[in-house]
């Protein structure tokens, strides 16, 4: 049975190729144009992953009314924000709704493809009993590359899958200092380097709401971050 | 100049009234005084015209008879008194009656007005005659080796009592022909004796008490000082002395009397003593009135021109003070006027009447109305001055009120705060309006400018993603072989614009970032260190230079930020410099901020840049390279310094091989 991908996207054209895309890779395709669409067919059944444009038609901000209801159907569904809208509050928004990843639309359809590939990997990954072979342990920090999850002592810190690959990078080899453009090739995102920064900064701030103490991502000046245990 | 200079000295152009006015006095003062001089030479003229042929008056001379018709007068026997013979005496008017001790220094001093006669060289007087009131007064200076006075205590008609004697001869008022001599036993006063025959032949010398007098010796000679009564004396006048070497010696006699019979030879040129009362009933507080004869001698005078004096001392200091900007120099104070006297016929002249007249009495007029009118004007004047400095000043502040409001408006860093209102009514407020107006379009357009950047960024990045995931579908699809290259192109196209979209977005996330930076103690030496290090492994083809201080200089702020500042500024550098330049980053501390400096060698910056290199969307140079320009990297440097409460700005290096940026960070 093919998994069903959903796309909400007022704009035509883009619709039809992301559906294209991933009809190519497998995947069976909804499209919806706007919220009233999408909701009426989500009541009906749920995709399996839904990738969703924040503003709908006449509604500015209807990706996110549309996530709230989403998330409310089901607590695990995958959801991607994919919209032109760049701004460091849209992301925190869509990313405190419950999306797993808030993504700009100048990504590139691999990317995009290999970021849904991956968000179901770790629903799949969820699923099964733990394989502790693929957790990787620095110090208090535990990462299930699997699951995409992290912890810290113990405690899950709730990252979305860009966030994940950036902790990724830089813990997998602790000291090495990881540049702005390898943490881009890690997380499978063009951005630039302020949102890099803020990626950094939302990083910390997880971390440091299960421990205050929290100092493993360091900034070098000039050069990118590096992970200190 | 200043507005305010500009309109005092305006004010001050309003001291034209009180110049003005001064003008007006002089001309008023001079109209008054050819008035007063008419009107004085009216009078003058009227009063000599009361005395047209008094010259029994003038000159005590009775009228010719009414009855003399028949025979016409001799033109000159009628005035003989015009034509003064050798022996004729003309008194002096006095001002005060001299003191009869003998001593001369209480009459006036007028070597012209003695008269002296002569026998030889060792026998010679002088005389000086003078009236005052109803008096003759004499002086006599008689030289005489060997001054002799009678003997005491004896008859003065025994001749050998004799010594040096002198005689008066004169006319009484009937003609008769009278004599006194006068004689003293010493120094001091003398006694007057006329000589009177009794009815037997006898003679008698009894003293005329009328007649006073002294006598004092004085260096060869003697001085002997007299009064005698106008009243005693009539035409004929005239002194003989007689000088004995010893008493009763024959003398040598001489002087103005014939010395056989002691008839008078010469006259006593005399105004009657009426005349001065006759002249006081003109008299006035401030006049002076002088009849003189054809030659200027002062037969009379009448003067209150004192009594009028006093009041120059009461004038306030003021008044004295605009005196002396109205007062010409050299006006005279006193007004002078002469008419003549004719005689009877208007034919002779028989006299002159002088008038004088202080001027006084115009001047305190003058100055009285000078004092109100330049009182006015110059109060007129300061009023004017200063509401006029007060209006400037007024205008003043609110111009520079408004030159701060426009200053302050339109910030460095292109934002246009809000402008004052203002309802005044006039051009002032007309022109703050126009000012809000304009500034109110200009923030409009201004923030219409920052965020076209970021609209166009987000309008351009749907259409782009449309061509991009197309274009990523096509490679997917069976294409030719020699479609792929233009597929390959097309692909490159469109990641091209995809880093300009990013690019163009940069500064309003940056805003962004800024917006939620949040501000930390940090070692600015060590960020600085740590990023010149990294640049050195981004940039190989170009060598980077850190000087920077020893000790930690730490700031608050968002190390973040400024590195990100010092990537454009390097970047900045980087473009502008050739290969293997030499690109210093300095850091330089002051009292209140960090100074950051990066110094490249290359093109300088050109005048027109400057302030605005820092402004959104400004782009003027040339960069090496191709990568896309906004204009914003230098714009994110400001925004950033401005953080942290500095400022950016460039200059050329001194020896113009390149360029500088500074950033100043405060402590």
């Amino acid at each position: 049975m093919k998994r069903l991908v959903a796309i909400v996207e007022d704009e035509a054209a883009i619709r039809d190729n992301y559906a294209a895309a991933f009809l190519r890779e497998g995947y069976a395709v909804r499209t919806y144009a706007n919220r009233a669409q999408a909701m009426s067919a989500f009541a009906a059944r749920l995709p399996d992953l839904a990738v969703i444009d924040i503003s709908l038609e006449d509604e500015p901000e209807g990706g996110f009314e549309l996530c709230r209801q989403l998330r409310a159907l089901s607590a695990e569904l995958p959801i991607i924000f994919l919209t032109a809208r760049d701004s460091e509050l849209d992301a925190v928004s869509g990313l405190r709704l419950g999306a797993d990843d808030f993504l700009t639309k100048d990504l590139s359809l691999a990317h995009l493809i290999a970021r849904v590939n991956a968000l179901f990997r770790r629903v799949e990954a969820l699923r099964r009993p733990n394989t502790p072979d693929e957790i990787v342990r620095r110090g208090a920090l535990a990462l299930d590359a699997e699951r995409m999850q992290a912890q810290w002592d113990g405690q899950v810190v709730l990252l979305s899958l860009t966030e994940f690959w950036i902790v990724h990078a830089l813990a997998r080899h602790p000291g090495h200092v990881r540049n702005r453009q390898q943490l881009m090739d890690a997380a499978n995102v063009v951005l630039d380097d302020n949102t890099i920064t803020s990626h950094v900064k939302r990083i910390r701030r997880k971390f440091q709401s299960i421990d205050p103490k929290f100092d493993a991502v360091q900034t070098v000046y000039g050069m990118g971050y590096r992970w200190v245990e | 100049m200043s507005l305010r200079l500009k309109l005092l000295l305006l004010g001050l152009a309003t001291l034209v009234l009180p110049w003005g006015g001064c003008q007006y006095a002089r001309e008023m003062e001079s109209a008054l005084r050819e008035g007063e001089q008419n009107s004085l030479q009216a009078v003058s003229q009227t009063i000599a015209a009361s005395l047209q042929g008094r010259t029994d008056l003038l000159y005590r001379e009775a009228p010719p008879p009414a009855d003399a018709a028949g025979a016409p007068p001799d033109e000159n026997a009628g005035h003989a008194f015009l034509h003064s013979g050798p022996y004729d005496l003309k008194p002096l008017a006095l001002t005060a009656a001299p003191l009869l001790d003998g001593y001369s220094d209480d009459w006036p001093h007028d070597p012209s007005a003695w008269a002296y006669f002569a026998k030889d060289d060792r026998h010679r007087f002088g005389i000086l005659t003078g009236v005052y009131e109803r008096m003759l007064y004499v002086l006599l200076e008689v030289r005489d080796e060997h001054p002799l006075f009678d003997a005491p205590g004896t008859n003065p008609l025994d001749p050998a009592s004799f010594g040096d004697r002198v005689w008066l001869g004169f006319q009484d008022s009937q003609g008769e022909e009278r004599q006194v001599f006068l004689a003293a036993p010493g120094p001091g006063a003398v006694t007057a004796r006329r000589i009177e025959t009794g009815e037997y032949g006898q003679q008698s010398a009894p003293i005329e008490p009328r007649i006073r007098g002294a006598w004092q010796p004085m260096s060869h000679g003697y001085r002997m000082e007299l009064r005698v009564p106008l009243s005693m004396l009539g035409n004929g006048f005239g002194v003989l002395v007689d000088d004995r070497d010893a008493r009763g010696a024959e003398p040598v006699s001489y002087g103005t009397l014939r010395s056989d019979d002691l008839h008078t030879l010469g006259r006593l040129i005399v105004a009657a003593p009426e005349l001065s009362s006759y002249l006081a009933q003109f008299m006035q507080p401030g006049l002076k009135l002088a009849v003189t004869d054809p030659d200027g001698r002062v037969l009379s005078r009448a003067d209150a021109l004192a009594q009028l004096t006093g009041l120059g001392s009461e004038t306030p200091m003021l008044a004295r003070l605009y005196r002396r900007f109205v007062d010409r120099p050299g006006t005279r104070a006193l007004l002078e006027s002469s008419a003549p006297i004719y005689d009877r016929d208007h034919k002779a002249l028989i006299g002159k009447l002088e008038v004088t007249q202080t001027a006084n009495r115009w001047i305190r007029l003058r100055d009285h109305a000078l004092m109100r009118m330049l009182n006015f004007s110059l109060s007129t004047s300061a009023v004017a001055v200063s509401l006029m400095f007060a209006f400037a000043a007024w205008l003043a502040l609110r111009l520079s009120r408004l030159r701060q409001a426009s200053e302050s408006a339109l910030t460095r860093t292109g934002l246009v705060t809000s402008f004052p209102d203002t309802d005044a009514r006039d051009e002032l407020g007309d022109v703050a309006r126009g000012f809000s107006t304009l500034l109110q379009r200009l923030n409009e357009y201004t923030s219409y400018l920052r965020t076209l950047a970021g609209k166009l960024a987000h309008e351009i990045r749907t259409p782009l993603t449309i061509v991009r995931s197309s274009l990523e579908n096509l490679e997917s699809e069976q294409v030719p072989p020699a479609a792929r290259t233009y597929l390959e192109r097309a692909r490159q196209g469109s990641e091209r614009l995809n880093a300009i979209l990013i690019a163009m977005g940069a500064a309003t996330r940056v805003e962004e970032a800024i917006g939620s930076a949040e501000r930390v103690s940090f070692d600015l030496v060590r960020v600085l260190q740590s990023a010149v290090a990294a640049y050195r492994g981004a940039f190989p083809e170009r060598t980077f230079r850190a000087e920077l201080p020893a000790e930690a200089v730490v700031i608050r702020g968002a190390p973040d930020l400024i590195v990100q500042m010092l990537d454009k500024l390097i970047d900045n550098a980087v473009d502008f410099s050739p290969a293997a330049a030499l690109i210093s980053v300095r850091l330089r501390l002051d009292a209140q901020a960090a100074l950051i400096e990066v110094d490249n060698p290359g093109p300088a910056l050109a005048a027109q840049l400057e302030g605005r290199l820092f402004e959104s969307l400004w782009q003027s140079r040339a960069g090496a390279d191709s990568r896309p320009h906004f204009g914003l990297g230098l714009y994110i440097v400001r925004l950033i310094a401005e953080f942290h409460g500095g400022e950016a700005s460039a200059v050329n290096l001194p020896d113009g091989s390149g360029v500088r940026f500074m950033v100043s960070l405060s402590r």
